[in-house]
């Protein structure tokens, strides 16, 4: 766009003070990348899964046998 | 018929292919033809070997390095009784998160730990949640979802593992310790090897019984309340006897020694150990388990040390350089770190850690681009890591280097492969803040919503949704959020200030004061922060 035709023009106003007031706004927090696991947290992890997986199966078997034995 | 395999053999090969549920029963078969089952006798070699070998599969199921395992209990952490100083000098210590040597980024950039240190790239077993700075904060962590921490002991996470392995075998366990002759089984060296290993890796499980009924209903706390010290006690015996039996020549058993002695706490006993099999054997490993006695008893200078001498003797060692670059890393000095990981890649391209924490310090100084490198097209992508953290931190890169076609199918991705609801917290939080960016404020405060939804102690979306809330001219909901995000996370100068802020807006001095001074705390460079006292105490003056 070639200069002085365009429609907005910017005003410095060459007299008087120009303030700007600072206003503190408030803050977000950052945005947060995700560290990776390492193998071995991974695998900690797993195993943990999985022991809290049987311990879940082995109660649930116990629980109806007890019913079944109860009935 | 004849075409199958000789037992032995085939358990043989089943070991060999890493297959270690099968293994242990088809030696198990074979030690129930053969008399002298649970005695290995010299007689009979074919039980022996399949004893030995079941004991290796069995330690196999559960092994991890142990050079990578820590974890420190909060008992441990709070009552250190290795400590020398209560306040220990700027720069000797890992305490002491604040000293950081410059050129590190601001908490206004970077997120930080609960400790005070900035998130790092990359999570281990004894990074998993910082030291907490006292013993308020030390208790409060463990509650929320993210991180666990064993609140007794350090050998919580030891007695799991054991678990795992043991609740398969419904007979009880292979080896009955009890019963056992330790000094028999001393004088025998290559039985005794694996046999430690057994002890020390698999048979954690004292207390079976207890553990079984809690750990289904609580979750895996209860787990920590239970120390297993009088197993290393075992290990430690057998060690012992058989160190004695080699003549005090094995290093291989004075390090075993020193692994038994770091678990039970006896640090001092565990350096001597270390230090005597080094000067028999010089090994990488050894330097590795002295590192992490001195890191353990917080002298990270000591292990800087070690870790530099051991690199005159093996140059290029990719473990010693890495554990320098996580010493510099724990001590907040971030360039150093990222030099010494740098110095990590020079040997090993693929090292998936170096990648990681250098990544994610070119995000978070402001250079995302060059972040995206490192995660996608280098590295950590084509080396096959493919899962949610990294399709997040793809995400995020993509966002901020202005490359907006990748950022929402990375995320949605991420949000895919999220494998509990913590890491679809984040992934929610973070796609927040891509609406955020993009100037969708109701897609933003809809995304923390969800990232609350999926983990109600998401402390940094409560803040975030109170920013939200203000701008929409809800004050009191503001209000509730952000007392609710600084008592989860007191650490965090965003949620004092926003208080502050907002106390101030409606006229409560008083509580804009109070916050002002804890988000100061938090981060006593923060610009705004300083000003908003400044103005707050003009204002008392003038009263």
């Amino acid at each position: 766009m070639p200069e002085g035709k365009s429609p907005l023009r910017e005003v410095l106003p060459k007299q008087g003070q120009l303030s700007v007031e600072d206003v503190a706004t408030m803050v977000l927090c950052k945005p947060k990348l995700l560290p990776l696991k390492s193998v071995t947290l991974e695998k900690l992890e797993k195993m943990q899964r999985d022991a809290q997986e049987t311990v879940r199966q082995q109660e649930m078997a116990q629980r109806e046998h007890q019913q079944q034995s109860q009935q | 018929t004849g075409l199958e395999m000789e037992p032995l053999l085939q358990a043989w090969s089943c070991f060999r292919r890493r297959k270690f549920q099968l293994c242990p029963d088809l030696c198990s078969q074979l030690l129930e033809k053969s008399p002298g089952h649970q005695e290995p006798d010299s007689e009979f070699t074919v039980s022996q070997a399949a004893w030995i070998l079941k004991t290796r599969a069995l330690t196999e199921m559960v092994y991890v390095d142990e050079i990578d395992v820590d974890q420190e209990g909060i008992a441990e952490m709070m009552l250190d009784e290795n400590a020398i100083a209560q306040v220990a000098r700027p720069g000797t210590s890992l305490k002491l998160p604040g000293t950081s040597h410059g050129g590190g980024p601001t908490p206004a950039v970077r997120p930080v730990t609960q400790s005070g240190r900035p998130i790092t790239g990359f999570v281990r077993p004894s990074t998993q949640s910082g030291r907490p700075g006292t013993m308020e904060q030390a208790i409060r962590t463990p509650r929320t979802a993210h991180t666990a921490r064993p609140i007794t002991s350090a050998s919580g996470r030891y007695v799991r593992l054991g678990t795992a392995s043991m609740l398969t075998n419904p007979e009880g366990p292979f080896i009955n310790l009890s019963r056992l002759n330790l000094a028999k089984y001393a004088q025998k060296p290559k039985l005794a090897k694996a046999l430690f290993e057994y002890i020390f890796h698999h048979e954690n499980d004292v207390k079976n019984v207890n553990l079984r009924s809690t750990v289904a209903h609580i979750g895996e706390y209860p787990f920590t309340l239970f120390t297993s010290k009088s197993i290393y006690k075992n290990a430690l015996d057998l060690a012992a006897l058989a160190t004695e039996h080699a003549q005090y020549k094995d290093w291989w058993w004075k390090v075993q020694i020193g692994k038994c002695y770091y678990r039970l706490g006896l640090y001092r006993e565990a350096e001597k150990q270390f230090k005597s099999a080094l000067k028999q054997q010089d090994m990488v490993d050894t330097i590795l388990y002295l590192a992490k006695v001195y890191f353990r008893l917080d002298q990270p200078l000591t292990a800087l040390h070690l870790f530099k001498q051991g690199l005159d003797r093996f140059p290029g060692e990719v473990t010693l350089l890495c554990g320098i670059a996580r010493i510099y890393e724990e001590m907040n000095n971030i360039p150093l770190a990222a030099e010494y990981y740098r110095e990590v890649l020079k040997q090993d391209n693929t090292h998936v850690e170096a990648i990681a924490c250098i990544g994610s310090n070119h995000f978070y100084s402001d250079q995302p681009e060059i972040a995206l490198r490192f995660y996608r097209t280098r590295r950590l992508l084509q080396m096959g890591v493919y899962n949610c953290q990294l399709f997040n931190n793809l995400g995020l890169c993509c966002f901020y280097a202005q490359q907006y076609d990748m950022t929402l199918t990375s995320l949605e991705r991420a949000l895919s492969l999220a494998e509990n609801e913590e890491e679809a917290a984040d992934v929610w939080y973070n796609l927040g803040h891509v609406a955020v960016g993009i100037g969708d404020l109701n897609l933003a405060y809809q995304c923390f919503k969800l990232t609350l939804a999926n983990n109600n102690d998401h402390a940094e979306a409560y803040n975030n949704l109170a920013v939200l809330e203000m701008r929409r001219g809800h004050v009191e909901q503001a209000r509730a959020l952000l007392q609710t995000a600084s008592s989860l996370a007191p650490h965090m100068y965003e949620p004092h200030f926003n208080f502050a802020a907002l106390s101030d807006q409606v006229g409560d001095l008083q509580r804009s004061y109070i916050a002002a001074q804890k988000s100061k705390e938090a981060f006593p460079d923060h610009v705004d922060t300083q000003q908003l006292i400044k103005q707050l105490k003009q204002h008392f003056a003038m009263l």
